[in-house]
């Protein structure tokens, strides 16, 4: 496989295209027939081998655009093969090292051939003290492109640029390519003609640096584009998990969403294989047969083809009352995931009444059905008791010894009395109650928190504040199931 | 199939006009993965809204390639019985009990259980073979001795199971009876898989194929589309449709009338002899083009407004 193809397969693996081994022979095998030439069609046929989503493909249309915009600088390092189909594209920056130097020199100001000798003078002195800046100044002088970009590269070597993380950084390092390959001794050699009144050849030779800047610029923001913009994803994605649920922003809450997501998919993906085959529906006719050929094709033994699946039955209360206002909506985040994933999930939300939102969330997307669920039932005041009493009547007769029961709440019954007793009777019946509480345990119990009360009669209660945290209790949850 | 032999480029612009005389009109970009899927042997997994064209693709196909098509309409609790293959059952009752009345006078000359025995399984164990099994749709097209084109369509609405009983056609063209063993494409097929995205596939058998997403075609194709299907319609009336209903998808309908309602419309409007679209006939005929009682409600109001945009636009 060539370079750039592997480099832009790893680009897109930063940016959410998992391409797998498979699918990059495929790509490899892509890009041998239909060569770089055609790059509409590349992208194209790539896209296809590559991207399997839509997400997936705006993602790899992305980054297409951004990686192969990049090439003719790219292309004179790695391929030179390829400068013939490249040179008639780039028109500016690079050629003006090339081609106008002569005409400016000969033609368009004269003055300059004479300024140019001068400086030769005292170029010859400067260079004497520092060697590699002097061929800085050469290149620049001569506007060898090829040796330039051989020089930036290795500059950037030097300077480790493919470590760059972050946007802010650019700057740094194209300054610090910039003076490892002698931007010092240029500025010294353009300060020096400015003195010798000789503007015009100062004036080239900064607008040579200028143009050298910018490539060297170009090829630090290329360098970004590859390594930064997955890493940077990840490391959001990393921090997201670990911060408190009450401290994630609102703009945050699409990256949560898609975590939460993977996370519940891939919580039930584990857990989702037991099955025992049922006693009634349909016939199996063929395993039937099969096994009946031994009685002498009397159907004797009969084989169903139902097969049930043996899934954890879920009863989620979230409170969405003000004082966990901050983490409702995370808390509704993932119960909405979770009943995307799990078949078996009622979910109810209170603050002082309760009220089942299984429906709205089937029906909803999370945008619409989180603030809907929010309106409905947040803004009173909690009341713990009143909101068992009502799950006690909605669902008491639901609970059996394969439910479990996740309360999601801050156990702050605004003094009046949290009902206990109904948690305690519940508990008797499902599986297990599980109370995951946002707060920190060392003030649970503080205030107007029940939590002390509440907790003997819970399975497990947890302080529950993050997702990473949220993911551990809800994996334990079905790994016992 | 001489077409894909030639340059890529050249090829893709063979396949997109050989589908063009098909009457199935497509861009650059369904040519291209055409052409990859059989330039790598690749199944094409069709994704894209609801008539866009993504079933026609594979007839289409079948057509120009002059393969059979042969399809498999997946549902929820579709099994491999019914997709790859079934065994003969009755046939083989009926084999246990002729071989019940013929084993006198095979064994006749045997002496001793041993020896009868091993006088048995000197007969070939035909009770599993060839000539009980039953081929199904997947199993047709590894069988057949042309090339064919296989569709699997809706494959979003079959169950995770069926899913994974596809992977070994899907990667490999085979697949395993366990009672015989394996059985390998003679022709490998050109395979089509739509979804209508209702669920997400698994990577699995997103890895096995090449991905290609149909959207609703531009104008410009969508006209190109109609004069093919529907050409005896006046150019002036077919370009104001065409660009009614880009109108329409622009806004927050239910469901967006795609292609094939496009199309239903262009002959509705021939069949009612219009030379241009007015409002109360536009308003009549909205339930080709929308599906809910709700779509047609809003959009009925707006008619006169969408329809004056055509009209600019044609100036």
């Amino acid at each position: 496989m060539d370079k750039p193809l592997a480099e832009f397969i790893d680009m897109l693996r930063h940016n959410d295209v998992p391409v797998s081994i498979g699918e990059s022979v495929d790509a490899a095998e892509t890009v041998q027939m239909f060569g770089y030439r055609d790059r509409g069609l590349l992208k194209l046929a790539l896209a296809q081998v590559m991207a399997k989503t839509i997400e997936e493909h705006e993602n790899f249309d992305r980054c297409f655009d951004q990686f192969f915009s990049y090439n003719p600088d790219g292309n004179l390092t790695r391929e030179p093969s390829k400068e013939e189909t490249e040179e008639i594209d780039s028109t500016n920056p690079a050629p003006n090292g090339e081609m106008p130097p002569a005409s400016n020199e000969n033609t368009v100001n004269s003055p300059t051939s004479g300024g140019g000798g001068g400086a030769e003078g005292v170029r010859s002195g400067e260079g004497m003290p520092d060697p590699s800046s002097a061929s800085l100044l050469d290149l620049l002088e001569t506007g060898d492109r090829t040796a330039l970009t051989m020089a930036m590269n290795s500059a950037a070597n030097v300077v480790n640029l493919s470590g760059i993380l972050l946007m802010t950084q650019r700057g740094l390092y194209t300054r610090r390519i910039m003076e490892e390959m002698g931007l010092d001794a240029v500025n010294r050699e353009i300060s020096a003609r400015r003195k010798a009144d000789n503007e015009a050849g100062a004036d080239e030779l900064s607008g040579k640096l200028d143009i050298l800047f910018e490539r060297v610029r170009d090829l630090v923001e290329r360098q970004l584009a590859l390594t930064s913009a997955g890493k940077s994803s990840r490391f959001r994605q990393d921090v997201l998990k670990k911060v408190r649920l009450s401290a994630i922003e609102h703009r945050d809450f699409k990256h949560m969403r898609m975590i939460v997501r993977r996370m519940a998919k891939r919580l039930t993906d584990l857990n989702s294989r037991v099955r025992k085959v049922k006693n009634r529906g349909h016939l199996d006719i063929r395993k039937t047969m099969r096994r009946n050929v031994a009685y002498d094709g009397i159907l004797f033994e009969t084989h169903w083809k139902q097969k049930q699946k043996d899934r954890p039955k879920v009863i989620a209360v979230c409170d969405v009352s003000g004082s966990v206002a901050a983490v409702a909506r995370f808390l509704l985040l993932f119960l909405y995931s979770l009943n995307e994933v799990l078949p078996k999930v009622r979910s109810f939300a209170f603050s002082g009444t309760l009220g089942e939102i299984t429906d709205s969330f089937d029906r909803l997307g999370p945008d619409e059905a989180i603030p809907l669920a929010i309106d409905t039932y947040g803004g009173r005041s909690t009341d713990y008791g009143r909101a068992l009493e009502d799950l006690k009547e909605l669902m008491f007769n639901e609970i059996d010894n394969r439910t479990t029961v996740i309360f999601l709440g801050d156990g702050r019954s605004n003094g009046a009395d949290p009902r206990v007793d109904i948690l305690k009777e519940i508990k008797q019946r499902a599986k297990r109650v599980i109370w995951l509480n946002p707060e920190r345990k060392n003030i649970w119990g503080s205030g107007d928190s029940e939590m002390l009360r509440i907790a003997p009669y819970c399975t497990t209660a947890e302080t529950c504040n993050s997702l990473n945290k949220l993911e551990l209790v809800i994996r334990d949850l079905l790994k016992t199931s | 199939m001489t077409i894909i032999d030639k340059e890529p480029a050249e090829a893709i612009e063979a396949i997109r006009k050989g589908f063009e005389t098909a009457g199935y009109i497509c861009d650059r970009h369904i040519a291209t993965s055409i052409y990859l899927s059989q330039k790598l042997d690749k199944p094409i997994l069709v994704e894209g809204p609801p008539g866009v064209g993504k079933t026609e693709l594979a007839k289409a196909a079948s057509e120009i390639f002059n393969a059979p098509l042969i399809r498999l309409q997946c549902y929820e609790g579709l099994d491999e019985s019914k997709a790859l293959y079934e065994w003969k059952y009755g046939k083989q009752l009926l084999y246990t009990q002729i071989l019940k009345e013929k084993l006198g006078d095979l064994l006749e000359d045997a002496v001793g259980l041993e020896q009868s025995m091993e006088k048995l399984h000197q007969f070939g164990d035909s009770f599993y073979s060839e000539n009980f099994l039953e081929a199904r749709p997947l199993l047709q097209a590894l069988k057949s001795e042309e090339k064919t084109v296989l569709l699997i369509d809706e494959i979003d609405k079959s169950d995770h199971e069926f899913e994974a009983y596809l992977l070994e056609i899907l990667s490999d063209y085979q697949i395993s009876v366990p009672e015989i063993g394996t059985v390998r494409a003679k022709n490998k097929p050109l395979v089509f898989l739509t979804s209508n995205n209702s669920r997400e596939m698994s990577d699995a058998l997103k890895r096995r194929c090449l991905h290609l997403y149909i959207p609703f075609p531009d104008a410009d194709l969508e006209r190109r589309i109609i004069r093919t299907r529907v050409p005896e319609i006046e150019e002036g009336l077919r370009n104001q449709l065409v660009s009614f209903v880009q109108q329409l998808r622009g806004q927050d309908l239910k469901k967006l009338p795609a292609v094939s309602e496009t199309i239903d419309w262009a002959r509705t409007l021939l069949l009612l002899h219009a030379d241009r679209l007015d409002v109360e006939m536009v308003r009549n005929t909205l339930n080709m083009l929308l599906k809910f009682e709700e779509d047609i409600d809003n959009v009925s109001a707006e008619v006169p407004k969408l329809i004056a945009v055509t009209q600019q636009e044609l100036r």
